[in-house]
């Protein structure tokens, strides 16, 4: 073994190693998470684009078109600047469906595991020239810088690096991961590649030229014969060349899934829209630079692929040409291991024997792909050992793109042609694929052109073959296409699928009912397909990224839970045979009545594309909003269910009036809600004709009385339906019982103002009988009596005065007369009263009003005030109680307090405590007209009453508070006050 | 969205009209790097589009 062999190899496996660091320190968390999943990461990961064609083939092609090499970056860049119209689509497919290859995408669309089988092996067959260049690349490198005969050894040596870094990339966990790892070391790879592509442009241009002048000089003088030498591409061969590169920088399958499985999202796609034309251009640039040196160097080149290794003896340049094509084949090596392994598993392995439930489903998966992706580096080192030595990397290339390039027309339909279906999609596919086959591959593998294609006459004389075969097969698969799915039946399900693929289209998702009645139903019948721990699991991640729990029993929950499943499967097992586990243990309940759109589902996918809509769609969508706004803030409840019962929507005034949110319900079956409303909603639905008036239902502890008005969604274009209207008539109903209640109270003062007349003659009696005893009699005592006796007839005649004043109206029947009266001798006098009433002896009563604390106003009302103040507080305390009466003065009023330690007023009573007939007292030991009079009396005094129950400071009992205004001696009498008409 | 229409136009008549640039790179006389003057030009629009784009997102 030679020295430079020795050294090649340390400085390949020296390579491997700086990957193998790389993702140690990604897996360990050494590099931070902001780098790694940095949009720049993203980008130099799609850098495998450029593969050891962009460092070894793109300078053969350059000799052989001169910048028609810019083909094939040009056509990857505008794929790319396409990204908003064609890239992100189908990102958004991909990852809705969790789909990870084209042949995922292609059997999803046209539900067909034939489909996907096909495209499988298209792409299988498509890719295998690509992964000749690879290996015999890195043999010929190696042979180039150690003219070693055992360089066919090395590279394979570097393949089993390459089949290791892919499984320690992807494949080493038995569940799916994130491959933050993967991406990082793809763009590690790039960006290696890009310098060592840079370092030998700069050796070109100052190493064997003096600079960019010098260069200029050269192709304007001695190189400008070469120049002219060079063959030039017409016109359709370039634009079919971009075309080539376009559909192949996102169709190849090593290329789709690190666009649209491994990506970070939608924001990253679109900014590699720009950097990765960047990327491809700085990369570009050191191509003709090379080309050109070599060619001021030697005047015979007889591989130009490997001009580099000309430019110096220097064994350095050698390296940097050799480290450029290392990265560029072993990371376009490994993510085609990965796509490739993926795609027949889930299309090949897994279609033809299903998965069974089994204990280790995960690990059955994993090793399975490890051994697919040791088969598919394997047949990329054969098919170069075999077949590839004895062709140019061009037309092992061009043979590749234009064998994945067949499946463009299928791409185009299944994003913007939703006529198109599976017969259509097969035909075109084989027939574009067997000329492609007979033009390009079986050459390349007979080593010998065959016959001539039938429409060969049709191309232009001495066209290259990959021209006439691309444009023969594309125009018979094309036709195919069209002409089998305008005359073939296009089964539903291609059609709902067709809506799922279609740009600017929305799903019409139906609302079928699930044989599963919740979340936790759904373990069971998997667990029959996938084994008890992947059915656990699966279930288990679906209800995460659904934020659900295992009760959950919405139907719209439930459908959407089926779905992540399926689509979680599909990314573990393919679309084909995730459908078919779902449909067949996740049934659909199929009764009679017809499926009716999901609108819910529908409006949800609606509010996600909003920003994607333009013209009359974006101004109807606006409309759409704004209806949607109306119904949701309207000041009423409103709730709209299907025919199904299922509720469709549940407006925020209903929200707060139930206390339900509508998030929590829309998509619940009606009778899934909290009580009452599902009785009272079927009562409303059952109703015919007229609403439901005032119907009592207790919500939240309180009493409520609800409306209910139902109208029937019916007529043309209706999704059935029946929406609900719920006013809450609470407060009109209280109202309505105020009412009654003033008619009866009006009704009780005049009864009043009768009784009051009649009392009144009788209490002039008393009072003059008793006048005229104090003059019969010298006894003290008797004395006392009759002044008694004269004091209460007074009082009583107060009262039925102010009775007759309540019955007209609520004013007083005579003026007040206004004259200084002392509060403490007010307060001696009503307790003096309350003393002759010989009840609550055990009550203790304080007097602490200061003697001199004095008021304008009627001795007799405000004494009348105070005793039904004392009355209530010594009613309200339990013995030993306590009411003490306090006064004092505050900005020129006067404050009066009544203090008990008695029970409290309950907050219900507060409320109304100065209306009339309030009382909480027994039937027959009040009147609840007390504290009715004594407001009365104090508003005609200017004052106001304040209570406290409990006081301040104080746990329990009640501070009734008179505000009065404070007398002063140079106040004159009030003046003005009303009189009784 | 309107930003999307002119990316259309925009690719769609390069890769119509690129025939014609390209016969004129191969002009002897030709700066050499004119190519990727060109398409150093289209990235900037590009990045211009998508700056406006997220304007039209916000």
């Amino acid at each position: 073994m030679s020295a430079e062999l020795v050294v090649v190899l340390g400085l390949g496996l020296g390579y491997f190693a700086l990957l193998l660091g790389c993702g140690v320190a990604i897996e360990r968390g050494r590099i931070p998470v902001r780098v790694t999943r940095h949009p720049l990461v993203y980008t130099l990961a799609l850098g495998i684009y450029a593969s050891a064609w962009a460092v070894y083939a793109s300078i053969e092609f350059a000799s052989q078109a001169g910048f028609g090499y810019l083909a094939y970056y040009l056509g990857a860049a505008g794929a790319f600047l396409l990204a908003p119209v064609l890239l992100v689509p189908i990102q958004r497919i991909t990852r809705t469906y969790q789909l990870s290859s084209i042949a995922d995408l292609f059997a999803f669309r046209f539900r067909s595991r034939w489909v996907g089988s096909l495209v499988t092996l298209l792409s299988l067959l498509a890719v295998l020239p690509l992964l000749g260049i690879q290996v015999k690349t890195l043999s010929e490198a190696v042979f180039h810088l150690t003219q070693s005969r055992y360089s066919d050894g090395v590279a394979l040596l570097f393949c089993a690096a390459i089949a290791l870094a892919a499984i320690l990339c992807g494949a080493r966990h038995r569940h799916q991961h994130r491959h933050d790892t993967l991406l990082g070391i793809l763009a590690l790879e790039s960006l290696i590649k890009l310098a060592a592509m840079l370092a030998l442009g700069g050796v070109a241009l100052w190493w064997v030229f003096s600079g960019p002048q010098d260069l200029q000089q050269w192709l304007d003088g001695p190189g400008a014969a070469l120049q002219a030498a060079t063959p030039r591409l017409e016109s359709a061969q370039w634009r079919t060349l971009l075309l080539l590169f376009f559909a192949a920088a996102f169709m190849m399958p090593h290329l789709f899934q690190i666009t649209f499985a491994e990506n970070l999202s939608r924001h990253t796609l679109l900014q590699a829209s720009w950097t990765l034309p960047l990327y491809l251009l700085l990369l570009a640039l050191p191509v003709p630079l090379v080309w050109w040196a070599a060619q001021s160097i030697a005047s015979e080149i007889p591989l130009p692929a490997y001009a580099a290794y000309l430019l110096s003896s220097h064994w350095g340049v050698g390296s940097l040409a050799f480290v450029a094509g290392l990265a560029a084949a072993s990371g376009t090596m490994i993510m085609m291991a990965l796509s490739l392994s993926g795609m027949v598993l889930n299309h090949g392995v897994l279609v033809a024997r299903p998965p069974e439930a089994r204990s280790n489903l995960y690990g059955w998966l994993l090793w399975l792909r490890r051994a697919l992706i040791v088969a598919v580096v394997a047949s990329g080192w054969l098919f170069a050992e075999g077949i590839s030595r004895d062709h140019t990397l061009t037309d092992l290339g061009l043979a590749a793109f234009v064998g994945i390039a067949q499946c463009l027309p299928g791409m185009l339909a299944l994003l913007y042609w939703p006529g198109a279906n599976r017969n259509g999609m097969v035909a075109g596919l084989i027939g574009g694929a067997l000329i492609w086959l007979w033009g390009l591959w079986l050459p390349l593998l007979l080593k010998a052109p065959l016959p001539a294609l039938v429409f060969i006459d049709l191309m232009p004389p001495g066209a290259p073959d990959w021209y006439t075969t691309t444009l023969i097969s594309l125009s018979v698969n094309i036709v195919l296409l069209i002409v089998v799915s305008l005359f073939t039946r296009t089964s539903e399900g291609e059609r709902s699928a067709a809506e799922a693929c279609s740009v600017d289209a929305v799903i019409r998702s139906k609302r079928l009912p699930l044989e599963a009645a919740s979340a936790r139903d759904f373990q069971a019948p998997l667990a029959q397909a996938l084994g008890d721990e992947a059915a656990d699991r699966e279930v288990a991640r679906a209800l995460k990224a659904l934020n659900l729990g295992p009760e959950e029993r919405r139907p719209y929950a439930l459908r959407r839970l089926r779905d992540r499943i399926q689509a979680n499967l599909s990314g573990l097992m393919g679309p084909s045979v995730a459908r078919d586990i779902v449909d067949r243990y996740l049934p659909y309940r199929h009764d009679d009545t017809p499926g009716t759109d999901d609108i819910h589902f529908v409006e949800s996918r609606l509010e996600a594309y909003r920003s994607r809509l333009t013209g009359l769609a974006r101004e109807l969508d606006g409309l759409r909003r704004h209806h949607r706004q109306t119904l949701a803030y309207l000041p009423v409840g409103l709730c709209v269910l299907g025919d199904d019962d299922e509720l469709t929507l549940w407006n925020q005034a209903l929200s707060e009036l139930s206390g339900i949110s509508g998030e929590s319900v829309i998509g619940a079956h009606r009778d899934s809600l909290p009580a009452p409303w599902p009785a009272l909603l079927a009562q409303a639905l059952s109703a015919t004709g007229a609403p439901l008036y005032k119907q009592p239902v207790n919500l939240h502890g309180r009493d409520h009385f609800l409306t209910l008005h139902k109208a029937a969604l019916s007529g043309l274009d209706s999704r059935g339906g029946s929406v609900i209207l719920v006013e809450d008539h609470t407060e009109m109903k209280w109202l309505e019982e105020e009412l009654v209640h003033a008619a009866r109270l009006a009704s009780i003062g005049q009864l009043a103002a009768g009784v009051a007349h009649e009392i009144g003659n009788p209490i002039t009696g008393i009072s003059s009988l008793a006048q005229n005893l104090r003059f019969d009699t010298d006894d003290p005592a008797l004395l006392e009596t009759a002044d008694h006796i004269q004091t209460l007839t007074e009082r009583v005649s107060k009262i039925v005065n102010s009775l007759v004043g309540f019955a007209h109206g609520g004013r007083q029947a005579l003026a007040p007369p206004a004259e200084p009266v002392a509060l403490g001798q007010i307060t001696d006098d009503a307790l003096h009263l309350i003393h002759l009433a010989r009840s609550g002896e055990d009550v203790t009563f304080d007097n602490a009003c200061p003697a001199t604390l004095m008021v304008q106003g009627d001795r007799q009302r405000l004494t009348q005030v105070m005793v039904n103040l004392l009355g209530n507080a010594r009613d309200a305390c339990q013995a030993p109680g306590r009411v003490t009466v306090e006064a004092g003065e505050h900005n020129g009023l006067v404050w009066w307090r009544v203090t008990d330690n008695g029970e409290g007023i309950a907050p219900s009573v507060k409320d109304h405590l100065f209306e009339p007939f309030t009382t909480t007292k027994a039937p027959g030991e009040g009147t609840g007209l007390g504290l009715s009079v004594a407001y009365q009396i104090i508003s005609e005094h200017q004052g106001r009453i304040e209570c406290a129950s409990p006081p301040s400071g104080q746990s329990r009992g009640t501070a009734m508070t008179l505000w009065l205004p404070l007398y002063q001696q140079d106040d004159r009498p009030a003046h003005g006050q009303d009189t009784d008409c | 969205m309107y930003v999307y229409r002119l990316l259309l136009f925009l690719v769609f008549g390069g890769y119509l009209l690129s025939p014609i640039l390209m016969g004129g790179w191969n002009e002897p006389g030709t700066a050499w790097y004119r190519p990727f003057l060109i398409w150093g030009a289209l990235i900037a629009l590009t990045l211009w589009l998508e700056q406006k784009r997220k304007l039209d997102e916000r």
